[in-house]
C-alpha cells in the first residue's frame, strides 16, 4: 500500500545538520525500497478555482501560507503502522512542524 | 503474531519488519551463526512487546533493538561454556562497537539464498531473514502451514549449521552463480505473488511488494551487477499492470487487452531506470536484462497493435539460447504467432507438445487454443481451453479459460454434457437438502474445472483425479473422502464405472469403523416400514461380520439357506436367524444372479458385466457406493456426527 506524506511549511530555518541527516534518511528509504517520489513544492504557487462554469487563476502567496505544503513523500509500505513509523522518523529529525500521512489509492 | 494485535503491537511489528534484516545481519557477523543470530534478533522482538506498549517506541529502535540483541548474546555465550573461541570474539565485537557494515545485509541475502538448502527452504528463510515475516505470514501468503514453515525454517538452519556455509561474502569465481541463486529466490517471491499459483486470488499483492523491496535492496548493495538492474526492472514493470490486469468482476486481463491507462506509470518509469543501469554495466544481457527488454517492448506500445513483436520475438530467441526451458519456447512461440501470423507459432507450439515437462503446464493449451481459434479451427481450439482449465490451480485464470472456451462458437449437437448431468444429478427424487448441498459442492468444482460442456462420455477418472489434486489435494482426509464419496455416488447414478479409480480413500484420524451402539442398532431394526432389500442387507452385514464388497457380491445361487451361509470368493459368508428369516423373502423364487438388486435398469449405453445383471429382471447388482448412500441417510437420525453410519459400522462388536 503507497501513503503520500505531506508536510506543511514551518517556521525554523534549516541547519547544515538537518540537511544531512535528511538526506541520509531519504537515501537509506530510497535504497530500502520504501521511498517511491519525494519532492519540495514551491510556496505559494498558483491556485485554480472553478465556480458556476467560471474558472479563475490566482498567483500565490496566499494568507493561510501556514497550511501549505512544503514537501511530499510518497512511500510504498506494508501497513499503516510502517508509514506512521516513517512519519514518526521524519518528524523526529525535522524538529517541530505537522506532517499529514494519507493513503493513496489507485492508479 | 496472530490476526488480533493490538495497536501498539502492529507498532512493533512494523518496526521489526523495517529493521530486522539489520539487526540479524549484524549479529550474525557478530556471532557467525545465522541461527543463533535469529534467536537474539528475536529475544529482543520480545522485549520490545513487552516494554514498548507501556513506555513508547524508542527514538531510535533499531538502536534500541540491537543493544538488548547484543545483550542477550553475551548473556547466552556466557551461559555456554564450550564456545570459548566465540566468547572472545563476541567480546572483541562488542568492545569495538562496531558500527552495522553496509554488506551485512546482502551477506544475509547470500546466506538465505545459500545453494546447500532446498528452494523452497531459501524462500521461506529469505522471507523470514530479509524481509521480517512471522512463520504465520509466510504459511498465509504461500497456503502452507504454519507449523510446516517453521519446520522448514529451522531445518535450513540446522542445515546452514551443520555445512559451516561462511557469512563471507562469495568468492569472485562463484559470485555469479550465488547471485543467480538470490535473484531466482526474489522472482520466485515475487512470482508466487504476482501469478499466484494457487487458492481463490489471482494476486497476493503483499509478496509482490515484498519481493520488490528485496530487489530494490539488492540493487543499492549490488550496483555493478546487471542483472540485478534487470530483475527490478522485469519486476517493477510486470508490477505496472497489476491494477490492469485484473477486471472489475475479478477475471485476468489479457495484456493486449488491458486499459493501459490504468498502468502505473511511476513503476513503469522506476523500470525503465533500472533498466538503464542495467545497460550502462554492459556486457552480454543475461536472462533478466532480456526478460525486462520484453517487459519494456509491451510497456513502450501505446497500444496493443503498436507493440513490436518482430523484436520480442527475437529477444525470446535470445533469451531460449540462454534459457533452453519450455515455458521460455513457449512465449517465443506466442511472439512468433503475433509476428508471423498464427501459422509459425503453431509449429512451434506443436514441436513442445511432447515435451513431458509440459503436459501439465496449462499454458500450453491455453496458447494453442489462443492459435488454433485464430486459425478458424474452432472445436479443437474450444477443447484446448476446456484442457488448460481443468489443468490450472488458479481460480479466477480457470474461470478466465472456461470463458474463453464459452466465446467459441461450435457447429453440431455433443451428447449428455457435464452440466447437465450435473443437474440432473442433483434434481433426482428423494435427495435431502443436506446431500444436495454437498454433492453441489463436489461438482460445482468439476463443472468449473472440466466445463459444462464437457461430454460426460469423454470423462475420465485422470480428468477427475486432477481436479481433486488441485483443488482437494492439501484438504483434510475427511474433506477428501467426503468429495470423493460424491463422486464415487455420481459415477454410479451416470453409469461411469470407475470414475474414482484415481481418487484413494485417505484414512481419517477420527476411527470411522467402530460398530454402531446396540441402543442405534435397536432403534434402526425397529423402525417401521424399512425396505426388506436394506434390512436383509443390514442384518446380513451384522450378523456375519463380512466385508461389505462379499456381501454385496453374493448370488442367489451361492446361498446355502439350510447352512446358513454362502461361499463370497474365497471366504464364506454365514448368518444368524434375522436374516435367516428374511432370506426367503428376498430371494422370492429367483434361481440365479445377484441376491441385492438395485432398484433401476441400466442404461443401455453402459452395460453391467453380465455377472453383475439378473438374468430373470434385468436388473444390475446394488451397487457400494449406492448402498452406502441409502445406509446414511436412514441412519442420518441416529448419528451424533448428523453424517450418518457408514455400512462398515454395522459389524458386530468384538
Amino acid at each position: 500500500m503507497r501513503y503520500l506524506m505531506m508536510t506543511k511549511a514551518s517556521d525554523s530555518v534549516p541547519d547544515e545538520s538537518l540537511f544531512t541527516e535528511m538526506s541520509r534518511f531519504t537515501e537509506e528509504l530510497a535504497s530500502a525500497g520504501v521511498l517511491l517520489a519525494t519532492g519540495g513544492l514551491e510556496p505559494g504557487g498558483v491556485r485554480v478555482t472553478s465556480s458556476g462554469g467560471e474558472i479563475s487563476v490566482t498567483d500565490g502567496p496566499f494568507a493561510e501560507a501556514k497550511e501549505a505544503v512544503a514537501g511530499f513523500a510518497l512511500v510504498e509500505v506494508r501497513s499503516r503502522e510502517e508509514a506512521i513509523e516513517l512519519a514518526r522518523r521524519f518528524r523526529k529529525i525535522t524538529g517541530d512542524g505537522e506532517s499529514i500521512l494519507q493513503q493513496v489509492f489507485g492508479p | 503474531m496472530t490476526g488480533a494485535m493490538t495497536g501498539a503491537h502492529r507498532t512493533v511489528d512494523a518496526v521489526w519488519k523495517l529493521e530486522s534484516a539489520k539487526i540479524i545481519a549484524g549479529l550474525t557477523r557478530m556471532v557467525r551463526d545465522v541461527g543463533l543470530a535469529e534467536e537474539l534478533a528475536q529475544d529482543a522482538l520480545v522485549a520490545a512487546l513487552e516494554q514498548w506498549p507501556a513506555a513508547g517506541v524508542p527514538d531510535n529502535p533499531g538502536a534500541w533493538l540491537m543493544a538488548v540483541a547484543k545483550r542477550r548474546a553475551v548473556d547466552h555465550i556466557r551461559r555456554s561454556q564450550r564456545l570459548e573461541r566465540k566468547h572472545e570474539q563476541l567480546a572483541h565485537e562488542l568492545e569495538r562497537r562496531p558500527e552495522p557494515e553496509q554488506d551485512d545485509v546482502l551477506r544475509l541475502m547470500f546466506i538465505s539464498c545459500h545453494p546447500v538448502l532446498p528452494t523452497e527452504a531459501r524462500v521461506a528463510l529469505t522471507l523470514r531473514l530479509l524481509g521480517g515475516l512471522t512463520a504465520a505470514e509466510i504459511a498465509r501468503a504461500f497456503l502452507g502451514r504454519e507449523g510446516e514453515i517453521a519446520q522448514r525454517i529451522a531445518a535450513a538452519k540446522r542445515t546452514l549449521a551443520e555445512e559451516r556455509v561462511s557469512f563471507d561474502l562469495p568468492e569472485r569465481s562463484e559470485l555469479a552463480e550465488r547471485l543467480s541463486s538470490v535473484l531466482e529466490v526474489i522472482y520466485l517471491i515475487f512470482n508466487e505473488g504476482y501469478s499466484a499459483t494457487s487458492g481463490d486470488d489471482l494476486m497476493r499483492p503483499e509478496l509482490c511488494l515484498e519481493a520488490l523491496r528485496l530487489g530494490r535492496l539488492l540493487a543499492e548493495l549490488a550496483p555493478d551487477e546487471a542483472e540485478v538492474h534487470g530483475l527490478v526492472a522485469l519486476m517493477e514493470i510486470q508490477a505496472s499492470r497489476s491494477a490492469a490486469r485484473i477486471g472489475p468482476a475479478g477475471g485476468i486481463v489479457r495484456l493486449d487487452e488491458q486499459n493501459r491507462g490504468r498502468w502505473d506509470r511511476l513503476l513503469i518509469r522506476r523500470g525503465f531506470t533500472a533498466m538503464l543501469r542495467a545497460r550502462e554495466i554492459g556486457g552480454p544481457p543475461g536472462p533478466y536484462v532480456l526478460q525486462a527488454a520484453i517487459a519494456v517492448c509491451h510497456a513502450q506500445a501505446r497500444t496493443a497493435d503498436d507493440t513490436d513483436w518482430a523484436r520480442i520475438a527475437g529477444l525470446y530467441e535470445a533469451l531460449a539460447r540462454l534459457l533452453p526451458t519450455s515455458v521460455v519456447r513457449l512465449n517465443w512461440a506466442v511472439a512468433l504467432g503475433r509476428a508471423r501470423g498464427p501459422e509459425a507459432g503453431l509449429a512451434l507450439v506443436d514441436s513442445l507438445a511432447a515435451d513431458p515437462s509440459l503436459r501439465d503446464y496449462h499454458l500450453l493449451p491455453g496458447v494453442r487454443g489462443d492459435l488454433l481459434a485464430r486459425l478458424g479451427r474452432n472445436e479443437e481450439a474450444r477443447l484446448e481451453f476446456a484442457r488448460a482449465a481443468s489443468l490450472t490451480g488458479n481460480v479466477t485464470e480457470r474461470a478466465f479459460l472456461l470463458r474463453r472456451a464459452d466465446e467459441i462458437e461450435v457447429d453440431g449437437a455433443p451428447g449428455t454434457m457435464l452440466g447437465d448431468a450435473a443437474q440432473d444429478f442433483l434434481g433426482r427424487d428423494g435427495l435431502t437438502a443436506e446431500t444436495v448441498r454437498s454433492y453441489g459442492q463436489t461438482l460445482r468444482r468439476l463443472r468449473l474445472a472440466l466445463g459444462d460442456r464437457m461430454p460426460l462420455e469423454s470423462l475420465t477418472a485422470d480428468d477427475v483425479a486432477r481436479v481433486f489434486a488441485t483443488s482437494w489435494g492439501g484438504a483434510a482426509a475427511k474433506t477428501w473422502n467426503r468429495h470423493r464419496s460424491a463422486v464415487r455416488s455420481f459415477g454410479a447414478w451416470a453409469s461411469l464405472d470407475g470414475l474414482d479409480a484415481g481418487l484413494d480413500r485417505r484414512a481419517e484420524t477420527r476411527p470411522r469403523t467402530e460398530p454402531i451402539g446396540p441402543a442405534e442398532l435397536e432403534a434402526l431394526w425397529s423402525r417401521p416400514g424399512l425396505p426388506l432389500r436394506e434390512l436383509v442387507l443390514w442384518r446380513l452385514l451384522h450378523e456375519s461380520g463380512a466385508g461389505v464388497t462379499a456381501v454385496l457380491a453374493l448370488n442367489v445361487e451361492d446361498l446355502d439357506l439350510d447352512d446358513r451361509r454362502a461361499r463370497s470368493g474365497d471366504a464364506w459368508v454365514s448368518w444368524r436367524s434375522q436374516t435367516a428369516r428374511l432370506l426367503p423373502r428376498l430371494v422370492a423364487g429367483r434361481a440365479r444372479g445377484p441376491l441385492f438388486l438395485s432398484d433401476r435398469r441400466p442404461s443401455p449405453a453402459r452395460a453391467p458385466q453380465p455377472a453383475d445383471l439378473c438374468p430373470e429382471t434385468g436388473r444390475r447388482r446394488l451397487s457400494y457406493p449406492r448402498a452406502e448412500h441409502l445406509f446414511k441417510q436412514a441412519t442420518r437420525s441416529l448419528d451424533p456426527a448428523g453424517d450418518g453410519f457408514t455400512l462398515r459400522r454395522l459389524r458386530p462388536r468384538p
